[in-house]
């Protein structure tokens, strides 16, 4: 069978500032397609994506290569299959049972809402992007974590630091020392929460894994939290921004939504539009094929979430942002077993929490200028500020 | 071969052929049930593969043992006495001609 053919003219910055229009020639033209920029074998159809995480014996995620180990400072389990991922993710999964969804973190991010609500100044132009969306994203994360002592300025900043260095593919070193510093800050903070925590009555992820009848190893126990940290705290703000800014350029569909309570899917159609994260990668553990195209053992594949999402087989317009639109099986949250550990976190704090009562408080919430809002970003992606008047 | 019927929450119902030992869920992905979305593939994690086994067929399939009773209590639609999660049902010959209702919604 062929080989993947060879991309070598898309740029890295074209894929930083608009990768939609080239995953949508991919599609059409060489959905597995070998991209020089990146250094990757690129997958860029919902069934080939979808198939891959599917099915982690033939596709691990275990790639010795990936930079985020360096950024961690260990592997995490991200990139471990079987047992080993199952025991370190079941660690963690018990603080975020249904039980203490419902009883603990949506009753807390109803409050913090409020409260983020309430500070912000009307009558003029506020970013909700540094005013609201960022910090009270890193708030529930650190709440989440048990690292109740953390800033929101400093969980946005870790959440960042770590993200960089964990895609820095062309492994600048800089990058990798900024990493060891905010390392340096988790794990301290970690420390300093275990001492209030131990032995404590408090369904944190820290506490729950401290506390566990067999804990996990510290070093894991870390890893875990920066995880949640990085994999959190951006993509809650990002799918927030992006699903204001769908209803805003929507009023149609925002009165609609009201009318309906439709924020659930409104949600859901502004994470499929714009993938908060847009790509992942596994390792082929065996010879095999995709599409038609030989895939050499060993090889490490790119699934691209976001251009699945926008996969014309399963979605009719896929550029347009349609909060109606059912069904919606885009890819967001991933799939397999390392589907998101925070998908229902954030369904239930951005979708049903914050999206209804930010609209409530601001009915008359108004984009200045939806041409001023920048989108950016190839692994994850987002706007860079959305600026709105409040009345 | 063993079929398998799947009624939507609005009462149109869909009958499909199934492999033994295939999950419910499985049966239902590949032939184009879109009411189960199934974002987990199967490892037990998300709780949108949410199903109602008709009334019929219920003490044959069981119910959902306390791991899978816990997860759905991530279902978006009411969890009743005859919820499973359609990735732990394996099909056999047993439940051949079987009644799945399927909730409004999984998310
Ligand atoms: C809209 C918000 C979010 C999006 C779009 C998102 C997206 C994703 C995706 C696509 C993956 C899978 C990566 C892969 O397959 O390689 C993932 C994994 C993960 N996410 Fe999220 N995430 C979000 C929110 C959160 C939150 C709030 C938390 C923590 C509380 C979190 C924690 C994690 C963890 C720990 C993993 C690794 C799971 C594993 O390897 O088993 N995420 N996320
Ligand atoms: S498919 Fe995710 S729990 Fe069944």
């Amino acid at each position: 069978m062929p080989q993947a053919p060879i991309n070598d003219t898309v740029t890295i910055h074209q894929l930083i500032d608009d990768p939609y229009p080239i995953y949508r020639r991919f599609r059409q033209e060489t959905p597995v397609v070998h991209v020089k920029a990146v250094g990757r074998t690129m997958l860029t159809k919902a069934a080939h994506t979808r198939a891959v995480k599917d099915n982690p014996g033939l596709f691990s995620s275990d790639d010795p290569g990936t930079p985020q180990t360096l950024a961690f400072r260990t592997r995490t389990m991200m990139r471990k299959d079987g047992e080993e991922h199952m025991c370190e993710r079941m660690a963690m999964a018990p603080a975020l049972s249904p039980k203490n969804l419902k009883q603990i973190w949506v009753p807390g991010y109803e409050v913090l809402t409020e409260k983020y609500l309430d500070a912000l100044p009307r009558g003029e132009v506020v970013d909700l992007f540094s005013l609201l969306a960022g910090p009270i994203s890193g708030r529930k994360v650190a709440d989440f974590c048990g690292l109740t002592q953390v800033s929101d300025d400093d969980m946005q900043r870790w959440c960042q630091t770590l993200i960089d260095a964990a895609g820095n593919f062309g492994w600048f070193q800089d990058l990798f020392d900024k990493a060891d510093k905010v390392n340096d800050e988790v794990d301290a903070a970690v420390a300093q929460s275990i001492v209030r925590l131990q032995g404590a009555d408090d369904q944190s992820a820290l506490a729950t894994m401290i506390n566990a009848e067999n804990p996990i190893p510290l070093s894991q126990i870390q890893a875990n939290l920066k995880l949640a940290i990085s994999g959190g705290v951006n993509e809650s703000r990002d799918s927030m921004l992006t699903t204001i800014f769908g209803l805003l350029t929507n009023p149609d569909q925002l009165e609609e939504v009201k009318r309906t309570n439709g924020w659930g899917g409104a949600f859901e159609e502004a994470v499929r539009w714009v993938a908060p994260i847009q790509v992942s990668s596994r390792r082929v553990t065996e010879d095999t094929e995709i599409g038609g195209i030989d895939i050499p053992k060993d090889e490490v594949v790119m699934t691209v979430q976001a251009s699945s999402n926008h996969d014309e087989e399963l979605f009719d317009e896929p550029e347009k942002f349609n909060a109606f639109r059912r069904p919606n099986p885009h890819q967001s949250f991933g799939s397999g077993p390392h589907h998101c550990f925070g998908t229902h976190l954030a369904r239930m704090t951005v979708g049903k929490t914050m999206l209804p009562l930010i609209f409530e408080r601001f009915p008359n919430m108004q984009l200045v200028d939806p041409d001023t809002v920048k989108w950016t970003g190839f692994g994850f992606r987002g706007p860079l500020s959305m600026p709105v008047r409040l009345q | 071969m063993t079929k398998i019927a799947f009624v939507t929450a609005g009462g149109s119902k869909t009958e499909v052929p199934a492999q033994d030992g295939d999950s419910l869920m499985q049966v239902a992905l590949e032939h184009g049930i879109e009411e189960i979305t199934a974002e987990c593939g199967g490892a037990m994690m998300c709780s949108t593969c949410h199903v109602y086994i008709d009334d019929a067929w219920f003490a044959k399939v069981g119910a959902a043992p306390e791991e899978e009773l816990d997860l759905l209590g991530f279902a978006s639609c009411e969890v009743r006495d005859n919820s499973r999660l359609s990735c732990q049902v394996k099909v056999s010959s047993e439940l051949d001609g079987m009644v799945v209702h399927l909730p409004e919604s999984q998310v």
